[in-house]
């Protein structure tokens, strides 16, 4: 188990070094620079104030020159400073990572704990009332676009109502607030994004929980365990859910690299600074160090999220621990 | 610090003058200070210093806390702000700045000679990554006469020079040792402005507090609110519950969706000609739109009354030129572009253009008048307004095909690269009238202005000699002929100056539209003690 662990974590450094290249070269690859934004169509900007700049920022170099500064400096666990602000990028992703994980977090919990017992529930009967009426629903969120289901909710509840603030994090005077209060006031605030990213995600989990759990439900084992005479609910749970629900350790690994990255179009809409806006941001800006950071990072926990799983997996099901070993 | 102290102090004597009955300290007609403004913004602020901040939203909070040495006033003429006075050298070469006396930096330290020229110097300074050091390296020598003196000598006459001086003046002595690209003063600026830096939450809030010992006074209203809200939609929800007290209007949101009951008593909607226009710019190298007769007939054909009713629902005004009408560079006598499909297609007909094969298309030595309009994704009302001159055009024979990329390959390999036909673009532009970079023919490098290829000598004549003129009559003269040779010439087909639409809360009192737009009194802006909404709050 331990060899095996060990093979597939430095595994992973090729691969990881391959991603950096690509994306590297790939945003590179994309025309403009950083520094456009700051001389761009500004005519008070010579265009020897624009070259100066970026002979400054070494953006003169060649690509592969530039890579190699960069992968020397990531290799001291430097990402370097940001274009945009010229802040250390660790530094605004460390400020940015905070609200993003709570919300992500929050998020999961909340899908998982709806989604799951939703897709058990319906594969019990496929078909069944419940099963029709829940998969409408779900697929109505689904299909729904976010940006307009948020909007929809904040003219209801926030303008229409006025029982929840329209966007934002904190109350404008929340900085003197003692802090039960202002933990108290962000979660008001959290609650119309989260009820958002709960809904337009139900649809995934419930039907991937629901058609996991059918498959099993139609093994011979189970019907071996009804015949045997166990209860309906110890079958269920205990032989349906435990195999029914290997899949979902997989998603859930796989969900590891998206608890730090936000969504876009969430953190618009609702004025939440998070690392979804902070990607886009600097994608849009071409900011390089902070692309690369997050790229690295992302690219990271995806590895490790997957390797994790297979853990859990190989913990599960010692089959598969058995296959990898040889 | 004793600032702020003696700040509290005041309000305290005010409250309990207030409990005991008596009329306030303060002399009648004297406006109350207090509550807070909150500012809606899409973008949020990147570098605090005035050096190195190039986007709006840093612009904004710049603005309040720093001074520079000479500031626009309400009728856009340049007056003293950090200068009291400055002299001109007859040889038009030196300025002599005259400082303020007394005045002080937010952490009490007096502002002198020595921090402007340490600003000069930063400016220059080919370590600081400024994008702004064009302005300055016609300077030969800074000279710090005295405490409160300096003098620029320049190598030429340069009459952009005395805007430049716009430029917000640095702390010497906090900046000395710091390195400008990376200091921590970028996101805890101190300057001499009417507005002090309190604290920003990135991506979400600036706020800024009164300064009690600002030279002019102490500014009203006790805090400046940033509010960073991504989305315009999301943004418009917040004016609709109250949540935001100034933010800019899109036309649509101006004429349509602002004159519900609620809105109209709440919010007072101001407008006002933005300095910028919009154009379509010809690449006068491809032989077609070489010819003046053929630009002037595209201008013709184009009903610019129909884009400013149709895109911005008439918030705006047809363009004859590179000015607002609000600018004394502004000729009056440049007659505003009339549609008259009759003359253009006369005009096309002299060039050679005819319609001979039935196609409907006009067409010359067998190639029928086809052209592509490039313009950048993103923007809506770009691309509304290439409709509208596609089907312009349409009616006098001219297929015009729009093409709509993403901003920095649209820059990098199509306008830089000189690779298009025409462009659908806009300029904003400063307040001085200098337009040398986009329309003098050595702008025309890769990467430089003059994209469109313009040249014509009395113009190049003209630009220099704006540039080394300051009498403000005769630069009117040379600006007024630019602007007639320029709607001649029709290098662009000039569109129009959009309006800005700022709305703000009625309880802000002292609000009003000038040329300048409603800003520039900022500090005098304040609201009766009964209608405040936002509480005092404990300096800690």
């Amino acid at each position: 188990m331990l060899r095996y662990s060990l093979r597939r974590l430095l595994a992973m450094i090729p691969v990881l070094l391959w991603i950096t290249v690509l994306s590297f070269g790939i945003i590179h690859l994309a025309p403009g620079k950083p520094t456009d934004v700051l001389t761009q169509f500004n005519p008070k900007v010579s265009l020897e104030a624009r070259q100066r700049m970026e002979q400054l920022y070494g953006l003169d170099q060649p690509v592969h020159v530039q890579y190699g500064r960069w992968l020397s400096r990531v290799a001291r666990l430097d990402f370097g400073r940001s274009f945009l602000d010229d802040r250390p990028v660790m530094e605004k992703i460390a400020e940015r990572l905070p609200i993003t994980l709570t919300l992500n977090v929050l998020a999961l919990v909340l899908v998982f704990g709806i989604a799951v017992p939703l897709g058990v529930r319906a594969a019990v009967r496929p078909g069944g009332l419940f099963d029709r009426v829940t998969t409408v629903l779900v697929f109505l969120g689904y299909s729904m676009p976010s940006f307009w289901l948020a909007l929809l909710g904040m003219a209801l509840f926030s303008v229409t109502l006025r029982w929840l603030p329209v966007s934002g994090l904190h109350a404008l005077d929340a900085e003197s607030w003692a802090w039960w209060r202002r933990l108290l006031d962000m979660g008001w605030h959290l609650i119309l994004p989260l009820a958002v990213t709960a809904v337009v995600s139900l649809a995934g989990l419930s039907r991937y929980a629901r058609a996991s759990l059918l498959d099993v439900l139609r093994q011979d084992y189970m019907r071996t365990a009804r015949a045997k005479g166990l209860p309906q609910g110890r079958v269920l749970f205990h032989h349906g859910l435990r195999n029914g629900l290997l899949p979902i350790i997989t998603i859930l690994g796989l969900s590891l690299p998206d608890l730090i990255s936000g969504s876009v179009v969430a953190e618009t809409i609702f004025s939440i600074p998070g690392m979804g806006r902070l990607f886009y941001e600097a994608v849009m800006a071409r900011d390089y160090a902070v692309v690369m950071a997050l790229v690295t990072i992302g690219a990271l926990l995806t590895l490790l999220g997957n390797f994790l799983a297979d853990l859990a997996y190989a913990a599960a099901d010692p089959r598969i621990r058995v296959g990898g070993a040889q | 610090m004793s600032a702020r102290r003696s700040l509290t102090h005041g309000r305290s004597v005010l409250v309990v003058s207030i409990l005991l009955g008596l009329s306030p300290p303060l002399p009648a007609q004297e406006p109350a200070t207090g509550d807070a403004i909150v500012v809606g913004s899409i973008g949020d602020a990147s570098r605090l210093l005035p050096l190195l901040a190039s986007d709006s939203a840093s612009g904004d909070i710049v603005g309040l806390v720093y001074n520079g040495l000479v500031k626009y006033d309400k009728d856009l003429n340049l007056v003293g702000d950090l200068a009291e006075r400055w002299e001109i050298s007859a040889d038009n070469r030196t300025i002599t700045f005259h400082l303020r006396p007394g005045v002080r930096w937010h952490d009490g330290a007096p502002c002198t000679a020595e921090d402007v020229r340490f600003t000069y110097q930063k400016l220059i300074d080919p370590a600081v990554r400024t994008p702004y050091a064009g302005d300055y390296e016609l300077i030969e020598s800074a000279e710090v006469l005295d405490a409160l003196t300096i003098q620029f000598r320049y190598r030429e006459p340069f009459a952009p020079a005395l805007e430049s001086w716009g430029m917000g003046i640095l702390p010497k002595h906090l900046l000395a040792s710091e390195d400008l690209n990376t200091t921590r003063y970028l996101r805890d600026p101190v300057g001499t402005g009417p507005y002090r830096f309190r604290r920003w939450r990135t991506g979400e809030l600036i706020e800024l507090r009164a300064f009690a010992d600002y030279f002019e006074h102490r500014p009203y209203l006790d805090r400046y609110l940033y509010r960073i809200i991504p989305d315009q939609a999301t943004l418009f929800l917040e004016l609709l519950v109250g949540a935001v007290d100034w933010t800019g209007l899109t036309p649509l949101q101006y004429s349509r969706q602002t004159d519900t009951a609620y809105l109209r008593t709440r919010y007072q909607k101001f407008r006002y000609p933005s300095f910028g226009f919009a154009y379509l710019g010809y690449n006068l190298s491809d032989a077609r739109f070489a010819d003046v007769r053929v630009r002037r007939a595209l201008t013709l054909a184009v009903d610019h009354a129909a884009i400013v009713d149709g895109v911005l629902y008439g918030l705006g005004a047809p363009a004859t030129g590179p000015y607002p009408q609000a600018s004394w560079a502004y000729n009056p006598d440049v007659a505003p572009a009339t549609r008259d499909v009759a003359a253009a297609k006369r005009l096309l007909a002299e060039a050679g253009w005819a319609e001979t094969d039935g196609d409907g298309w006009l067409d010359r030595g067998g190639e029928p008048f086809r052209f592509t309009l490039i313009t950048n994704q993103g923007n809506e009302v770009r691309r509304q307004v290439a409709e509208l001159v596609q089907r312009h055009l349409r009616e006098v024979g001219v297929d015009v095909q729009i093409k709509i990329m993403e901003w920095s390959t649209f820059v990098h390999e199509f306008i830089d690269k000189r690779r298009f036909e025409a462009v659908l673009l806009g300029w904003s532009l400063s307040r001085d009238p200098d337009l040398y970079n986009l329309f003098h023919s050595s702008k025309t490098k890769e990467g430089e202005y003059n994209f469109v290829g313009y040249a014509n000598p009395r113009v190049d004549e003209l630009l220099v000699a704006g540039r080394q003129t300051f009498d403000r009559e005769a630069r009117r003269r040379i600006y007024h002929e630019v602007h007639r040779i320029l709607a001649e010439d029709q290098p662009y087909t000039f569109l129009y100056v959009a309006d800005a639409l700022p709305m703000v809360d009625r309880r802000f009192r002292n609000v009003r539209a000038t040329p300048a737009g409603i800003g520039d009194n900022f500090i005098e802006w304040h609201v009766p003690p009964a209608e405040q909404r936002y509480r005092a709050v404990m300096e800690r």
